[in-house]
């Protein structure tokens, strides 16, 4: 998986390119440990190359959502294919976490 | 008619998941399934093992966790099987409703996760094996 970054107007922004599954999600994890030690607060997740999502990805997801939380920052999720969409409805992520359509979107609510 | 089966198995181990997630890709793409279904044939068996893994065993022994994935007549059947402490996960993982759903862990996302992805499950338990059938009907490809 390829994992593009780039800060922009305070906003860390990730874009996620492949799987997120449990051999790429540890990466991804270190990559937002590492901008909130930057001082982030506040990150985008654009999804729309995002082919494929396994449980260790919800995972990483879920703690950047807690630790964001904790320091009063904000998380908001982009762009993501139908289905990539459904698993988090599934799972039940999009009653506490943010995902719209596109990245304006994003920016517009972070 | 397009029938396929495999069997594997994986040790108790979390680290195994990798693996799982190679046999379930194997399969689904063997068959030309969608990402989509491989996306949620591969979160209910991550799910339901780690919740093995996490909670089956009183012992550090090393035990086999047995997947069999078949997929005959539009419906694909997934069968664990586990020789862990009896557990049925349709009655032991009802949701927390007390507990906000971002304080739940993986492997907490619930029964309500794999009650929304398959259409049947069914759990058995058989002298000292918990035996737990999903089957899921897919539309014809």
């Amino acid at each position: 998986m390829e994992i593009i970054e780039k800060e922009q107007d305070g906003v860390w922004i990730f874009k996620l390119n492949g799987r997120l599954d449990s051999k790429t999600s540890p990466e991804f994890e270190q990559k937002i440990a590492d901008a909130m030690g930057k001082g982030s607060k506040n990150m985008i997740v654009n999804f729309e190359d995002l082919d494929y999502i396994s449980s260790a990805g919800l995972r990483v997801i879920l703690k950047a959502t807690k630790d964001l939380k904790r320091s009063e920052g904000k998380f908001v999720l982009c762009s993501m294919k139908d289905y990539v969409k459904e698993v988090f409805e599934i799972s039940g992520f999009d009653s506490f976490l943010p995902i719209v359509p596109t990245m304006a979107d994003a920016l517009q609510k972070i | 008619m397009v029938v396929a089966a495999i069997q594997f198995r994986l040790r108790n181990q979390l680290s195994e998941i990798r693996r799982l997630e190679e046999n379930v890709d194997g399969f689904c793409s063997g068959l030309g399934l969608t990402k989509k279904c491989f996306c949620e044939i591969n979160l209910v068996l991550e799910e339901l093992f780690t919740n093995i893994v996490s909670y089956g065993y009183r012992d550090d022994a090393e035990h086999w966790v047995q997947f069999a994935l078949a997929y005959e007549d539009e419906t694909i059947t997934l069968r664990i099987e586990d020789d862990g402490m009896p557990f049925n996960p349709v009655e032991a993982l009802e949701p927390d409703v007390s507990c906000a759903l971002e304080e739940r862990r993986i492997g907490g996302l619930g029964i309500h996760l794999i009650k929304k992805i398959m259409d049947d499950i069914i759990y058995r338990r058989c002298g000292d094996k918990n035996i737990l059938t999903l089957k899921k009907v897919l539309p014809a490809n």
